[in-house]
């Protein structure tokens, strides 16, 4: 689907030249530049995403030129719109060339920001999905512009991007921060309250078939609903525990298409079509699993409530085959805590039953 | 938990779609998402499940490794090219969590893992991570387990990623796919420092999704280890942790790569130590003057002042058993 610029100058490496056809200046990368090379043949002007292009280039302090087969443009923060080079047998020619330099064939279109020493600093393959030409250049100026801020902002080490003025850096800085902390704060960094109504109406519920020890439950429920919570709550499996609800402590183990993974975190909407084991599912014509034999004969427990996680843990472990010795057991089984204490006997039952089972 | 809409992509371009829309999150292993949602730490409006996107391969991309952002990490560290190719990144993905986590965490998720600063996760402290501006608990609170490399006025929180450390040293670089193209971005630019904006954690822009991340062919890969120094013998974060590749001729060390993990804000590249070692011979000598080098700019404060000591340990031993 996407390969790296392979052919083309990585990030950290220096831009090869671009000379336009017709110009006295030859476009050299003495200031930050942005690169974008287009397919389109020919180019219209940019009416709505003007003012966001030039906010971009603003904060980038670079120019912005677009080079295609049927014409070349600069665009600047402050000035015109200015056409470099117009379509001509020798321009195309020469941006064929160019392209081939940047690693750019003639199907796609890419982006390049070239820093004040002509240090490509990044590099970005549009995708355009049907979407006009400006439209897209303008989503790729801001991931350049994120980009740039995350080089630059936190670290005076690494300032190397954008030398032409340190006040460039310190627009970039200030630009691009601000635009992303209110976008931020939008998003998901409000200040979190745990006892705070949320702020809409719920979210439709949604339909889940959940394939249980071979048979099929259907339910509808809250997208929230853990697969521990749909088993205890909704279909008055218990056997699976609750610890901590929070991945540290293994009680609430099952498996899901043979491989163990912790219920607490799995949402019951994402398990699909795949099969769940759970400790009642373990046992067979009612004679217990090998492990859970083991478990009782070893009296691998003492309060019993992290056993069927443990037993859980323990078949997946067998099954997998990358434990044998004592030490390797017990890190194999960290996922599983038991604040009785009862490791010794635990390890004592695998170790049984995997011998056991050859 | 908060409500949120629950949404199944059934390809990239539909997860684009969804994923780039306000509040919204990619859900894969949920390990990281679901804790923090539960602890209403993270609030997402919608969560957007790619687990069903065809993200999982793991290929030989010209003698170098392409991992798809959504092979767990069990998947990873068991697979045959992982295995002979790459052994830091394997010791890395086993030191890390649980077999259940293990098997349900991607590598796209990893690279977003979110830190165990006790102040960000408890919902209710001053913490400029989790709620902009609001100030650093930490600062002044307890910080045996925070970061004394690349802190901020502002942030001190250590990035938890054990796999990252090892991807840092084995020069991966990430893909992205996002609403106007795609994206190769060195792992060392991935992760960002907290400096003013400790909200900002990683290069990624809204709605842009990690699609697979490359590690090259290189001729230290093959010598490289991950060391992890943690409070308990397993399952546990790492108090300071170092994942090393050598390229060795005889004792002379040719080329060199130092990453540490649980001592700094992102996962952390120790170039100085690196550029030092190149010409010098693998000995437990250099090996500590190396390691000296890379805590010179260290910041600790009371509680994790042991750190300072320990990375440097670390260092060391992560070098001999890469040399040996």
């Amino acid at each position: 689907m996407s390969e790296s610029f392979v052919s083309g100058p990585s990030v950290g490496s220096a831009a090869p030249d671009l000379v336009v056809p017709g110009l006295e200046r030859r476009v050299s990368h003495a200031e930050p530049r942005v690169l974008a090379f287009v397919r389109d043949g020919k180019l219209t002007e940019p009416v709505t995403e003007l003012p966001t292009i030039r906010a971009e280039l603003r904060g980038l302090g670079a120019e912005l030129v677009v080079v295609s087969p049927g014409g070349v443009w600069s665009v600047r923060a402050d000035d015109p719109l200015e056409p470099l080079a117009a379509a001509s047998a020798e321009l195309a020619a020469e941006v064929s060339d160019a392209a081939q330099r940047y690693g750019v064939t003639h199907d796609e279109d890419a982006v390049f920001v070239i820093d004040g020493r002509g240090v490509v600093r990044f590099n970005h393959r549009l995708e355009r999905r049907g979407r006009a030409l400006w439209a897209t250049l303008t989503d790729a100026l801001t991931i350049a512009g994120r980009a740039a801020h995350m080089r630059e902002g936190h670290d005076a080490r690494q300032r190397v991007l954008f030398t032409r003025r340190e006040w460039t850096v310190t627009c970039l800085v200030v630009g691009c921060a601000t635009a992303f902390l209110s976008a931020c704060k939008e998003q998901e960094h409000r200040p979190a309250d745990r006892r705070s109504p949320p702020a809409e109406p719920a979210p439709p519920d949604v339909e889940v078939m959940l394939r249980i020890n071979g048979t099929v439950h259907r339910l509808t429920i809250d997208p929230r609903t853990s697969l521990l919570d749909a088993l205890r709550e909704r279909l008055g499996m218990t056997g699976t525990k609750k610890g901590c609800d929070g991945g540290q402590c293994g009680a609430c183990t099952v498996l899901i298409d043979g491989k163990r993974v912790v219920s607490c975190l799995t949402l019951a909407a994402m398990v699909g079509d795949r099969d769940i084991t759970t400790i009642e599912g373990l046992a067979r014509d009612g004679a217990l699993h090998p492990v859970q034999r083991a478990f009782v004969e070893h009296d691998g427990l003492q309060c019993g409530y992290c056993t069927p996680g443990q037993i859980m843990s323990a078949v997946a472990l067998i099954r997998e085959g990358h434990a044998t010795s004592d030490d390797e057991v017990r890190e194999q089984m960290s996922g599983n805590l038991c604040r009785c204490g009862a490791y010794p006997n635990i390890i004592a039952a695998i170790q049984a039953a995997r011998r056991t089972r050859g | 938990m908060q409500p949120f809409a629950f949404v199944h992509a059934d390809s990239v371009d539909d997860a684009l779609a969804t994923g780039g829309r306000d509040g919204a999150r990619y859900i894969a292993g949920g390990t990281t998402l679901v804790d923090l949602m539960r602890l209403e730490v993270m609030r997402p409006r919608s969560i957007v499940d790619i687990t069903g996107l065809p993200l999982t391969a793991i290929e030989d991309m010209r003698g170098g490794v392409r991992i798809g952002a959504l092979a767990t990490n069990t998947g990873v560290a068991y697979h045959p090219l992982i295995t002979t190719r790459f052994p830091a990144l394997v010791e890395a993905l086993l030191s890390g969590a649980s077999p259940q986590l293990r098997n349900m965490a991607t590598v796209g998720g990893n690279l977003l893992q979110r830190t165990r600063c006790p102040y960000f996760r408890d919902g209710v402290s001053p913490c400029n991570k989790r709620a902009p501006g609001s100030g650093c608990a930490a600062l002044d609170g307890y910080t045996r387990s925070h970061a004394v490399l690349g802190t901020s006025g502002r942030c001190i929180a250590t990035h938890p990623s054990d796999m990252c450390v090892a991807l840092v040293a084995l020069d991966a670089t990430v893909h992205t796919r996002g609403p106007s193209g795609v994206r190769a971005i060195p792992i060392g630019d991935f992760h960002t420092l907290p400096g003013d904006h400790p909200e900002i954690e990683s290069a990624l822009l809204p709605g842009e999704l990690v699609t697979h991340v490359e590690l090259p062919a290189s001729a230290f890969a093959a010598r490289s280890r991950y060391t992890k120094v943690r409070d308990r013998a397993s399952f546990s974060f790492a108090l300071a942790s170092c994942a090393v590749a050598l390229d060795l001729r005889g004792t002379a060390i040719r080329d060199a790569r130092i990453a540490l993990g649980g001592i700094a804000t992102k996962p952390w590249r120790a170039r100085e130590a690196e550029r030092w070692l190149l010409g010098r011979a693998t000995t437990t000598d250099n090996f500590r003057r190396a390691a000296a080098i890379a805590l010179e700019g260290a910041s600790p404060r009371p509680d994790n002042a042991f750190k300072v000591e320990l990375a440097r340990r670390t260092i060391v031993r992560a070098l001999q058993r890469g040399a040996s």
